[in-house]
């Protein structure tokens, strides 16, 4: 077969991994992930160009790196070619390989910040166009000299209070990793916020079934051409509409 | 008289030095304490959820005008509770159990105090027997549930649920919002209505209260 894949960059290496190995012909093309911040409607409409801009009869199938994404990819339409999503609420869930053991490990570790290669390597956080808009990751001199001494201050503490909720930074491995630097600077980030660290070993096998053609009901939604995924609000996550 | 316009520029420019100062100024001047709040902080506040909705305001810029109207409650609400005055409804509000983010209830919780309401905030990672028995001992009439993450927004249907249960859903009107809350997610758990935004809930939470 030959496949497009549109990809969220925090899968990079993971993607581009999966693809290597890969029976079919896999074209990649990656999204920035501060897609994320512009909030549901727009990042789907991102997605949504990325999606009708590939030519039609050229694939078998369009892959979509991503989950829900916080209604990212809902309301997405498959134009002329079918679409391929993961019944899966993030890339989080992606790395752990289920939503299951992501369900799981969630319930039994609340305050969790995860982290992967793509989470270190391509930006902090969520955050990449968040600074004007929400001002988080915002240093303290720049809220200063913004809205002065007191009132920047201020929103200093308003705006890193969230960090007080969490208490643990999860390092998802998944083995591609080429050096220990990663695991190291997560370590090392965990310990200057004065969290506790796990490092929890990622599986790439579900992403793996999704280049590899093998989209089984349970684990993906598949969308005809004319047909809309939208999220289900159930442990399916997706559906599909039309 | 006292220039109480200078109240309403000082919260829209989020400097609460100044909306404290001509709150005082109002008060020693004779000018009501329900007056101060219905005439110049709601509708402060809602100037400051319009200038958000066009995206003239950002976050920070509500976070300031949200200081500066507490600054001027700080001073008035004593005075309030000595009238007797009954706040526009009491709202308990917090994020769903599991969620752990709060800026955008905090934001609410502040939008609904400058709207008139008596708010009842309990954080975040807030079950449903907290969420039931804070309407219960607070006499509340609205109940605000928020979620960021798509993983957690069951927990509003568990908290919902958990208000029917307990016989208590008639008794209370139940609102949603957040990041990846939609009006259909609203309507498929069955709560009263959903906000898209700050100014949006402010505007729902009066329409739900109203008699």
């Amino acid at each position: 077969m030959r496949l497009k894949l549109i990809s969220c960059e925090v899968l990079f290496r993971e993607m581009c991994d999966a693809c290597a190995h890969s029976p079919h012909q896999v074209d990649l093309e990656f999204l920035p992930k501060g897609l994320h911040d512009l909030g549901g409607k727009p990042m789907s409409a991102k997605i949504q160009e990325a999606v009708d801009r590939t030519p039609a009869g050229n694939y078998e199938a369009i892959l979509l790196g991503y989950g829900l994404c916080g209604n990212g990819l809902d309301g997405l339409t498959a134009l002329h070619t079918r679409l391929v999503l993961p019944r899966a609420h993030d890339c989080i869930a992606l790395l752990m390989g289920s939503r299951e053991r992501y369900q799981a490990y969630f319930e039994r570790n609340p305050g969790t910040y995860y982290q992967s290669t793509g989470w270190l390597e391509r930006g902090k956080g969520l955050q990449q166009l968040t600074h004007q808009t929400v001002g988080i990751d915002e240093p303290l001199e720049a809220l200063i000299r913004k809205y002065g001494e007191d009132n920047g201050r201020y929103l200093y503490g308003e705006l890193t209070r969230y960090q007080s909720h969490y208490s643990k930074l999860t390092f998802i491995e998944t083995g591609l990793e080429p050096s220990a630097n990663f695991l190291a600077e997560a370590a090392a980030e965990a310990s200057q916020k004065g969290w506790s660290f796990e490092r929890l070993p990622g599986d790439l096998a579900w992403l793996r079934r999704m280049v590899e053609g093998e989209w089984a009901e349970t684990e993906f939604v598949v969308a005809g051409p004319g047909q809309r995924i939208v999220a289900s609000y159930d442990t399916g996550v997706l559906k599909v509409q039309g | 008289m006292p220039d109480l316009d200078k109240l309403h520029g000082a919260v829209i420019e989020g400097d609460w030095k100044a909306a404290a100062a001509a709150t005082q100024a109002a008060i020693a001047a004779g000018v009501t304490p329900l007056t101060i709040v219905t005439e110049y902080l709601v509708p402060a506040m809602d100037e400051v959820g319009r200038r958000f909705e066009c995206e003239e305001y950002f976050v920070p810029e509500m976070l300031l005008s949200a200081r500066a109207m507490k600054a001027s409650m700080e001073i008035v609400r004593p005075l309030l509770v000595a009238t007797g005055a009954e706040p526009v409804g009491r709202v308990v509000i917090g994020t769903v159990k599991g969620d752990l983010h709060d800026i955008g209830k905090n934001l609410v919780a502040s939008m609904l105090e400058g709207g008139g309401f008596e708010v009842i905030d309990l954080g975040a990672d807030v079950s449903p027997e907290r969420f039931i028995e804070a309407a219960t001992t607070r006499h509340a009439n609205l109940v605000a549930l928020s979620a960021l993450l798509t993983v957690t927004m069951t927990s509003m249907k568990t908290t919902i649920d958990a208000f029917a249960t307990a016989g208590l859903r008639e008794k209370v009107k139940i609102m949603v919002g957040g990041a990846p809350v939609t009006q259909h997610y609203a309507d498929a758990i069955g709560a009263d209505g959903y906000g898209e935004s700050a100014a949006a809930a402010v505007a729902l939470a009066r329409r739900l209260v109203a008699p």
